[in-house]
């Protein structure tokens, strides 16, 4: 074993410790400036609790300085996440939960003598089919004297943003993309409609907040005590705000699609079969990523057969769809995404390496691509070349459906605009797919003139 | 020492705007409680007369 260890790219903020890679696992580590924090919170027993819960991620210690630091105080090997996921590809009610989860553990934490220190979502993950805390160093001891200090930081990042799409009554993650590390409060405060202050909650902490940090004498010399109950009440009233936040289920493109496919002559029940029978021919594929997944009924195929599935389409409120019934039902093995193919999530932040893109994130054994290439090419005009060139980075094998120019939908996405799409055939698609990939299998469904393949990618 | 691990910014004036809102709250919470109070005491009330079966 070698000494050498890498940093992790968005772990340098907080020198309580830090993430690190080592032999290709992801470590963190607990510096000595931490230790009594630390230590607490593993003997009064909060962590075992929280994980007992499944609120926080376990973690086993390791007695050994990894990073052969002098800073070192211990060494843990978290539980490994799939698939890291950031706020802008969370659906509404996916925010609103890891919003009232950072609430929850704040209270929990101070009923066991500890503050929670910070409140961002990138402290939130989608884990074995729920959201988990994941930064186990964010416990520090409470200290009667001071107010939540991580107060804004969750005005910022959870409560603004789910304001501002409850207000503007739109799905709007890509606000956060803009400002990943919280919407600042005056421009939250503009942002909304001035009927918002009639809601008591939010003008405490969204407008009378934004007025107080606005100010320019503003000092934090107040040296008053900031009792148990004041902190209690302060995450209650955000408890009661954020419950009420609802994501209006206005005018959707694609909620619905499904009820009105499964009218067309069982075309999806002719899929499910086509599909559920190559599946059962690749025993290998554990992982896989279902592109353009609608509202999951697809995704739900796979994970049925207990592979693990990312769920992405463009569509927030048919994605947030899938997570509330993923919630109701319990299913493990999904992880819905808001994601636009056209135009994914990019790499942010520090050297741009801080929040990595969603492509070098996503590797799946098998992707799955139905009903989509002709809303790529047609809707969005992108050949067939640069689609599959796109494709072979994602899976090695894939699932695609092809859909005719001739097809009712094509048409009617023709209908108001000019046929500029001469190369949209059969014969082209496969041949630039032949590029990078070989035809296994190709069925047509019975009763549409769409067809199926089953690609692998060629070796390399 | 707890000022050393402060590594986020609470944000100037975030503090003082806890004290001013959770004041505000010390006042809201305090009458909600006397609200659901009587709410529980005239809603519980009802129950005890269903209690007796009348026939």
């Amino acid at each position: 074993m070698s000494n050498s260890f890498s940093y992790h790219p968005s772990s340098f903020r907080d020198p309580s410790g830090f993430i690190f890679k080592k032999d290709n696992i992801l470590y963190r580590q607990v510096n000595k400036v931490f230790k009594e924090h630390f230590d607490f919170f593993i003997s009064s027993g909060f962590y075992e609790k929280l994980v007992k819960q499944q609120l926080l991620i376990p973690h086993t210690r390791i007695n050994e300085n990894l990073t052969c630091s002098d800073d070192w105080h211990a060494t843990l090997k978290p539980e490994k996440i799939d698939f890291i996921s950031f706020p802008w590809e969370w659906s509404f009610d996916m925010l609103k939960d890891a919003a009232l989860l950072t609430l929850h553990l704040a209270k929990e934490a101070v009923a066991s003598g500890m503050a929670l220190k910070d409140a961002t979502p990138y402290n939130i993950q989608w884990h074995k089919g729920r959201l988990i805390f994941i930064d186990t160093l964010s416990f520090e001891k409470y200290n009667p004297d001071e107010p939540w200090i991580a107060y804004r930081q969750f005005c910022e990042n959870f409560l603004a943003p789910l304001l501002l799409m409850h207000y503007s009554k739109n799905s709007l993650q890509q606000l956060l993309l803009a400002y990943p590390e919280g919407i600042p409060l005056s421009i939250a405060k503009s942002l909304l409609p001035g009927r918002s202050k009639f809601s008591l909650h939010t003008y405490l902490h969204i407008h009378l907040h934004a007025k107080v940090a606005g100010r320019k004498n503003a000092t934090d010399s107040v040296k008053t005590k900031f009792s148990k109950q004041k902190f209690l009440n302060l995450i209650s009233s955000l408890e009661i705000v954020i419950g009420k936040l609802r994501l209006s289920e206005q005018s959707i493109a694609w909620s619905g699609y499904y009820e009105e496919a499964s009218q067309r002559n069982d075309y999806l029940d002719q899929k499910k079969k086509i599909i559920s029978q190559w599946l059962d021919k690749l025993p290998d594929i554990k992982t896989a990523t279902d592109l353009g997944a609608n509202d999951g009924e697809f995704s739900r195929l796979l994970a049925a057969k207990n592979i693990q599935t990312l769920a992405a389409d463009a569509d927030p409120y048919c994605i947030n769809k899938l997570y509330k019934d993923i919630k109701i039902s319990g299913e493990k093995n999904i992880q819905p995404l808001i994601v636009d193919l056209s135009n994914p999530s990019p790499a942010i932040g520090l050297n741009n390496k801080e929040r990595t893109s969603f492509i070098t994130r996503l590797q799946a054994d098998l992707a799955l691509a139905l009903a989509l290439i002709h809303h790529l090419t047609i809707g969005k005009n992108i050949p067939f070349e640069m689609i599959v060139d796109f494709f072979q980075s994602i899976s090695t094998t894939f699932i695609i459906e092809f859909v005719p120019k001739e097809d009712e939908k094509v048409q009617q996405m023709l209908a108001g605009k000019k046929d500029i799409y001469t190369n949209y055939s059969e014969d082209n698609f496969e041949k630039a797919f032949g590029k990078y990939y070989k035809v296994l299998n190709k069925e047509s469904i019975t009763g549409s003139s769409r067809i199926l393949y089953l690609m692998k990618r060629h070796e390399r | 020492m707890i000022f050393e691990l402060l590594y986020i910014d609470p944000g100037s004036g975030s503090y003082l705007v806890q004290v001013i809102v959770a004041a505000a709250l010390g006042v809201v919470f305090f009458f909600r409680n006397i609200k659901n109070y009587i709410k529980a005491f005239f809603t519980r009330s009802p129950k005890k007369t269903n209690d007796n079966p009348e026939d």
